[in-house]
């Protein structure tokens, strides 16, 4: 079964995407920032296929992460959820490093053909 | 000097003048005096000698003051000739002295008003064109103020619509994702209950309709509205676009197909861009025909271009509407637009954006017979035979392409 690890401070938005991702019957990890987000993917086992990282998270954002994680070797293909394109302007990951971008309100019909494109 | 010499001399000439009429009239005086007594018969040979002598001395005189006069007014001449001169040297030293700033005054406003607030001129020369120099360099320091002032305005009003933008969506992303989830459990509901989350939902997407097209307002009048362009399949593209509005127009009962020619060369666009006028272009399609209506999206090959049309068999519009289409916050029939969750603006954005990518777009309609958009844009040129054109990486366009090519 194809693991999603997903990253956003907010609760709620936490809730939906995991009941989305479910319903379409991925296996979800939730982090609640980019330092869980880290850790997860150090501690899981078995490692996510896949992660969907919220761009503007407390404590350590998704890029902040991603990078980190891109530094230690990790090459999990990863998604930027970002409320608009613009926030991506400063500090923009490179393409080495991200596989794509979804932007809030989520198109969950969009995410689900991105995910199984990049897991397959 | 020669002036000088003039009005010495003239001031001479002027009593040797007064000296000579003197003269004069004290010569008349003796010829009358010894006419009288010529007349009385005293001493004739005398008297008549007398007045031949005054005649002669007159005549004398006249020669003497002649001399003079032609002297002086060859002095005064000479003299006015040197002061003309000497004027002229004097003005043309004022003229150049003023000259010089002045020239520099044209040049700074002309820099000013070519937008280089830095423009100042220096200060200096006569006490005229200093406070002149003064002046100009004040206003050009408070418009250079006023304009940062301005700017700072502008970066904070985008500042907070980005701001605003961001902490509104998340909340909608929950409203809309939670109507979505609602809906998709809608055979559980009432019939009640599925007409209120559909309400929630359109509302929903209007909100962030709204908030989408002021972002790109706000940016475009910043002239901050930017495209990051890459390689990309027009007919991914045209899918990506369709899918989106498949579960809306499924619902209004309207038929929405797509026609791509095959073997489309590809665009270099914004991918997220140019779907998004895509999208513009069939929310309109969709939100202003009626129930059961036919929309068609095509994408085609076209000389050196790819153009995509969206086509409706709606209400159509009449040729004063279609003027002003593309025109902010112009929208459909006034009838129409009570049902119609546009801004307004999508068009407008849509053209900017087209526009942006070195495209055009176009509308095509007649009253009562629907409406067609024409988007062309310019196309790759095609690839040498062993040197195909890099995908694009875009996450989206791994998606499947069922019909494509």
């Amino acid at each position: 079964m194809t693991r999603v690890l997903i990253a956003d401070d907010s609760e709620t938005i936490l809730l939906l995407m995991r009941t989305r991702l479910e319903m379409e019957g991925y296996e979800v990890l939730t982090a609640a920032d980019g330092v869980e987000v880290v850790e997860a993917v150090r501690s899981a086992d078995p490692a996510p296929d896949i992660l969907l990282l919220d761009a503007m998270m407390p404590r350590k954002s998704g890029i902040e992460a991603l990078r980190e994680l891109r530094a230690a070797g990790v090459e999990t293909p990863a998604l930027i959820v970002s409320a608009h394109q613009d926030e991506m302007d400063a500090g923009a990951p490179t393409e080495a490093e991200v596989s794509g971008y979804v932007t809030k309100p989520i198109d969950f019909d969009r995410l689900f053909a991105s995910i199984a494109s990049l897991t397959a | 000097m020669l002036t000088g010499l003039a009005v010495v001399g003239v001031a001479r000439f002027l009593q040797q003048r007064q000296d000579f009429e003197n003269a004069t009239a004290r010569s008349y005086q003796v010829e009358i005096t010894a006419r009288n007594r010529l007349a009385r018969g005293a001493n004739p040979e005398a008297t008549r000698a007398t007045i031949v002598n005054q005649q002669s001395k007159r005549q004398a005189l006249r020669d003497d003051i002649d001399g003079e006069t032609r002297d002086t007014a060859l002095l005064v001449g000479a003299g006015l000739i040197a002061g003309l001169t000497g004027a002229a040297l004097l003005f043309s030293g004022l003229i150049a002295s003023m000259r010089r700033p002045l020239e520099e005054l044209v040049a700074a406003s002309g820099r000013l008003a070519g937008g280089d607030l830095e423009a100042r001129v220096k200060v200096g020369g006569l006490s005229e064109t200093a406070t002149l120099g003064n002046a100009f360099n004040e206003m050009a320091a408070e418009l250079q103020r006023r304009a940062g002032e301005r700017d700072q305005l502008e970066t904070m009003k985008d500042e907070f619509v980005l701001t605003a933008s961001h902490e509104l969506r998340s909340p909608l992303t929950s409203v809309q994702g939670f109507a979505e989830l609602l809906m998709l459990e809608r055979d559980r509901l009432t019939p009640q209950q599925a007409d209120t989350v559909e309400i929630i939902l359109d509302n929903t997407r209007h909100l962030v309709r709204l908030l989408n097209d002021l972002l790109d307002l706000a940016r475009s009048d910043a002239g901050r509205l930017t495209i990051k362009p890459a390689p990309t399949d027009v007919a991914a593209l045209v899918e990506d676009a369709v899918r989106t509005m498949r579960s809306q127009t499924e619902a209004a009962g309207q038929a929405l197909h797509q026609e791509i020619e095959p073997g489309l060369p590809q665009v270099s666009v914004d991918r997220d861009r140019i779907r998004q006028v895509l999208v513009n272009l069939l929310t309109n399609a969709h939100e202003y025909s009626p129930e059961g209506a036919s929309i068609e999206v095509r994408a085609m090959h076209r000389g050196s271009q790819v153009e995509m049309t969206v086509e409706d068999d709606g209400p159509g519009m009449a040729e004063d509407q279609l003027e002003h289409i593309f025109e902010r916050f112009t929208r459909g029939d006034a009838g129409l637009t009570q049902h119609v969750g546009g801004t307004g603006l999508g068009l407008a954005i849509s053209k900017s954006l087209v526009e942006l990518h070195g495209g055009t777009i176009e509308a095509d309609s007649t009253k009562g017979q629907g409406s067609t958009f024409r988007v062309r844009l310019p196309a790759i040129p095609a690839p040498s035979p062993n040197g195909p054109p890099a995908g694009n990486t875009d996450a989206h366009d791994a998606q499947p392409r069922e019909g494509a090519r």
